[in-house]
């Protein structure tokens, strides 16, 4: 299996790994087929991601994936993340080969559910302060 | 550059130079065809039957109850389907863990009506004799079980696996593609009447391997054609292959003793290294009845694949116990039969070494794993 450079420099060093404090939005993606498992922790301001944290169980490119997602949606809004699409995480790590699409997805599904749950919180403390 | 390390000896080895030598020769200057009459024919015979009578001497048997085949999985399939055909129908003993050439011949001949047992395997993934024992049934016309399996290295009791064959008088049938030239095999004393064994798993090249069929062994060819290997498998031999495999059992005859003391060393030295350092990390397979040079271990909630590819890019080259294809991941078949939990099975590392592989090669691959399983686990999340 050959993988592109970009995505072995982040399986290598993972940008963003590990958890987060009281972060604004969690998600998983989980892939059962394959047993990958990505959680996504969100700092959130003014509807605009501003940090993205991962921790994955997976296989090199599930890592990478996840990796580089928190760095494709640093900036992005809310909104914008529910849109976001596995190809979009899939340029980021250099591309992936047939076998190993489901990384992207599963990183992508993880990332939509922690917006999901962001927003849901913000709703929430809208209707709260209302 | 990173050292480069290779710790997958049970997929394949290096082919010793002096086997490159030795077929060097019939690829140029020997490269008639031996079924042909004429000097150029005889001339590439001659190696033929040179290579023939080096694995029958190291076997101890007649050389025309060698036949040269294609590769291990050829020769499992001619011993399988060959001995089932002749008979027609009847049931068929082999065991879970089997390789697959063995397991999918049979599930094949079980669609032809022929009918299997398939044995279960103890935590070591060793055969129950007694299982055996009790699997037999009037018309059991094959037990086919491997003597050692290539994930996990556990050697089966093939003594007292091949005596219940005999005393039944039921044709016996041993995988040994990963113990031929590997540790002692003594087909009298295993009371054998096939085994399949291969040329890349011990210094010799690839697509060539051998089927030992004792003579008065009742069975069917699987391939037609032409009349060679005595009518048994058809088509021209891969005469340069077959002259190699030869030499490297020649060499192996030579080396065998001291080389398995030595990988037993360390293998051990592995082991010892690795579950000193790495927390929840078990090895599996036998703990002294294994071939000499595998050494396959889980590492808890890690996945395998991680760790193969974080060893890679230190340089250094083994495989994963699970697989993950098209994004189906499947924990090996042989840790599950051997009942290993899912979340150990699927951190699966088999390390099989070899001729190149040094103390210092040991150290680095343990010094390597360390870190990079502290740094797999510490981004994993916990699951819910």
């Amino acid at each position: 299996m050959r993988y592109s450079p970009t995505l072995i420099d982040h399986f290598r060093n993972p940008r963003n790994a590990g958890m987060m404090r009281h972060p604004d939005g969690v998600g998983e993606g989980e892939f059962k087929e394959c047993m990958d498992l990505v959680r996504f922790h969100l700092r959130v301001m003014a509807g605009r991601v501003v940090e993205a944290r991962f921790q994955a169980y997976g296989c090199g490119p599930t890592i990478a994936a996840a990796s580089a997602a928190t760095e494709v949606v640093a900036g992005a809004s809310l909104l914008d993340l529910l849109e976001l699409s596995a190809g979009e995480v899939e340029a980021a790590v250099g591309g992936l080969p047939e076998a190993r699409r489901h990384a992207a997805e599963v990183a992508t599904l993880g990332l939509r559910a922690a917006a999901r749950d962001a927003l849901s919180r913000t709703d929430t403390r809208s209707e709260r302060d209302a | 550059m990173n050292r480069q390390v290779y710790l997958d000896h049970n997929a394949s080895t290096p082919v010793h130079p002096e086997v490159v030598d030795a077929m060097l020769p019939y690829f140029s200057e020997r490269f008639g065809n031996p079924s042909s009459v004429h000097g150029f024919g005889r001339a590439a015979r001659e190696g033929l039957e040179t290579a023939r009578e080096q694995i029958a001497h190291f076997l101890r048997v007649g050389k025309e109850e060698i036949v040269f085949t294609s590769g291990g999985t050829e020769s499992d399939n001619m011993a399988v389907k060959g001995v089932a055909m002749a008979r027609r129908s009847g049931h068929i003993i082999t065991s879970k863990i089997e390789h697959h050439a063995v397991l999918r011949a049979v599930q094949n001949l079980e669609t032809m009506g022929f009918a299997a047992t398939y044995l279960d395997v103890d935590g070591f993934g060793m055969v129950d004799p007694d299982a055996l024992r009790r699997a037999i049934r009037p018309d059991t016309i094959l037990i086919s079980i491997m003597h050692a399996n290539s994930e996990i290295g556990t050697i089966q009791p093939a003594r007292e696996l091949g005596a219940i064959a005999r005393e039944h008088n039921i044709p016996f049938h041993m995988d040994a593609v990963q113990t031929f030239g590997k540790v002692p095999i003594d087909l009298d004393a295993f009371n054998i009447d096939l085994i399949s064994f291969s040329g890349h798993k011990i210094y010799g090249p690839k697509g060539v391997a051998g089927l030992y069929i004792k003579k008065g062994t009742k069975m069917v060819s699987v391939q037609h054609g032409g009349e060679h290997e005595r009518r048994r498998r058809a088509g021209t031999e891969n005469v340069a292959s077959i002259v190699g495999f030869g030499k490297a059992i020649e060499i192996r005859a030579r080396d065998m003793a001291e080389e398995a003391q030595r990988l037993t060393t360390l293998r051990e030295r592995l082991w010892e290294g690795l579950s000193r350092r790495v927390p929840e990390v078990r090895l599996n397979g036998h703990p002294t009845q294994r071939v000499p040079g595998t050494c396959n271990v889980c590492f808890r909630h890690v996945e395998s694949e991680s760790i193969v590819l974080g060893l890679d890019l230190k340089g250094i080259g083994v495989s994963a116990g699970s697989a993950c294809t098209s994004g189906n991941v499947e924990p090996s078949y042989v840790l599950v039969a051997m009942g290993v939990p899912l979340d150990w099975a699927m951190g699966a590392v088999r390390h099989s070494l070899g001729r190149s592989t040094t103390a210092e090669d040991i150290d680095y691959v343990i010094e390597s794993t360390e870190p990079l399983v502290a740094k797999l686990r510490s981004a994993m999340p916990a699951r819910a």
